[in-house]
């Protein structure tokens, strides 16, 4: 392989993450308006959309790999596929666990605790997740930082929607063994999808904290 | 002989005294000073050194410090004077008629440019590998013991001649045939047979020139493992090529760019993961050079 088209693969690599990131927000709002809309459609798209996201994750993942073992890459550009290399991950991940929330519609029934704004959570990771990859995309290393106080404030909000739900349910009298079985799945598949959200966030740091290695070799953010 | 064929157990030692005084400022047997740990010590130190070839100026301005018993990468694209400045170190550039040489270079303390240091005694204790195996048309033995002959250090030869030998990881291959011609050998043997005849009379300090660039994956790898124990007992200092080779091998790394300037020298990891100046990362990444 030629210096120049190395150089040209590493544009390739970005370019393909990039792209990568951009179908994975794509799913997980795709799983966002399928709980909110009860679209099981919708729903059984994201779910079977994942099997592409995992080709593009191993496509990319042998691109670095041959990169690494052809070209011996050092310096920034060995920054940039190490840090390339968890970032897709990271994506992967995320595209699972709005695989999860397709999977929460087909099983949810009702709206039991409408004080919790899934929606909400959801439209902050989703703000996350675009910031931090358009930080990999320009370097911005201000935005890597900035990114983690913003998953606290996501934590928070979702420990504090988690309190909502096992508040009410301490508080709610349910008459007999059948009404508890009746929304135990419901009151569960809550709970899951504000974990996940929970967890999209911490992927999104991850990737801020990579790109922040990938600029300037600084692993402030990684543990 | 061209002077890239010359080593240092080649030419005729006329002062075993690098200094006239000794105890204030000659040389001392680092190698043979204690344990073999790895220290920061610094045995060679350049200060303002300037080299040149008639009006061309081959070294800029260079300072390093140069630590025992680790092994130092040279490393820089073509003319960057970076064999210059290994030639300065033993005084090899003495031998070009042209070079002249400013500012100092003090191993152990010692500038070696002093009126008083024989650079041929200085060759005993700063010994030097060449890019291609240059055995001598003689049988191994005397290939390696033609260093401590010519020094007259002709005791126990043989013991010296299989402890080198042993030392450069080749006493294994040859045990049976040390009256051999080194010529029949590999051509990663005969480089091994050079490293042995180098090291035999038990130097401080190693030089290589792209030791391992004549040969395969395969004696290349050994050379690269051999360099790494020697660095238990000595100083090694490696002009390559090789990037891979000097990230792999070396514990510093000095970055000579185009004009004789050194750029940056660091720990290998840093100047690999995270150089500090541009030019030598658009350098080891491929973008020039």
């Amino acid at each position: 392989m030629a210096r120049k088209s190395y150089q040209e693969k590493l544009t390739e690599i970005r370019e393909d993450v990039l792209y990568m990131s951009e179908v994975v927000m794509e799913r997980l709002r795709m799983g966002l308006d399928a709980l909110e809309q009860k679209d099981e459609d919708l729903a059984r798209e994201v779910i079977e959309g994942d099997g592409e996201i995992n080709r593009m994750y191993l496509d990319l993942e042998q691109d670095c790999i041959d990169l690494l073992a052809l070209q011996q890459p050092v310096a920034s550009d060995l920054r940039f596929i190490a840090a390339s290399f968890k970032i897709i991950t990271d994506l992967e991940r995320i595209a699972d666990l709005a695989t999860n929330l397709g999977e929460y519609t087909m099983d949810a029934e009702r709206d039991l605790f409408p004080d919790v704004d899934v929606q909400e959570m959801g439209e902050l990771t989703l703000d996350m997740l675009e910031d931090a990859m358009m930080a990999y995309d320009t370097e911005d290393t201000d935005r890597c930082r900035e990114l983690a106080g913003r998953d606290d404030e996501l934590d928070e909000f979702a420990e504090r929607a988690s309190e909502i739900v096992v508040r009410d349910l301490i508080e709610r009298e349910l008459d007999s063994t059948d009404e508890v079985e009746r929304i135990l799945q419901d009151v569960s598949r809550l709970l899951l999808t504000i974990r996940d959200l929970e967890r999209v966030g911490d992927h999104t740091v991850n990737i801020a904290a990579r790109t922040l290695y990938m600029v300037e070799n600084d692993d402030e953010l990684i543990y | 002989m061209t002077n890239e064929q010359m080593t240092s157990s080649e030419t005729e030692p006329t002062d075993d005294q690098l200094a006239p005084t000794p105890g204030t400022d000659g040389l001392t047997d680092t190698a043979d000073s204690g344990a073999d740990t790895t220290t920061d010590r610094t045995l060679l130190e350049a200060r303002n050194l300037d080299v040149y070839y008639g009006e061309e100026q081959a070294l800029s301005d260079v300072d390093i410090e140069i630590p025992e018993k680790q092994v130092t990468a040279v490393i820089g694209p073509s003319g960057c004077g970076k064999s210059t400045f290994l030639r300065c170190i033993n005084r090899m550039n003495d031998l070009v008629d042209s070079a002249r040489v400013e500012g100092e270079l003090r191993f152990d303390g010692k500038n070696v440019y002093d009126d008083d240091v024989d650079p041929v005694a200085l060759r005993r204790k700063i010994g030097m590998v060449f890019q291609s195996p240059n055995p001598f048309p003689k049988s191994i033995r005397d290939n390696v013991a033609y260093g401590l002959k010519v020094q007259g250090k002709d005791d126990d030869v043989d013991t010296k001649v299989r402890t080198a030998l042993e030392r450069a990881a080749l006493l294994e291959e040859v045990e049976d045939q040390l009256d051999s011609s080194g010529l029949d050998l590999s051509g990663g043997q005969q480089q091994r047979l050079c490293i042995a005849r180098a090291i035999a009379p038990d130097p401080d300090v190693i030089l290589m020139d792209e030791p391992a660039s004549a040969l395969d994956p395969v004696a290349t790898s050994k050379i690269e493992d051999l360099i790494e124990d020697l660095a238990e007992e000595y100083t090694v200092i490696i002009v390559t090529h090789n990037m891979q080779q000097a990230a792999r091998i070396s514990d510093k790394t000095a970055v000579f760019l185009t004009g004789g300037e050194l750029v940056e020298f660091d720990d290998t990891n840093k100047i690999f993961e995270n150089p500090e100046h541009e030019r030598v990362e658009d350098y080891i990444t491929g973008k020039f050079g």
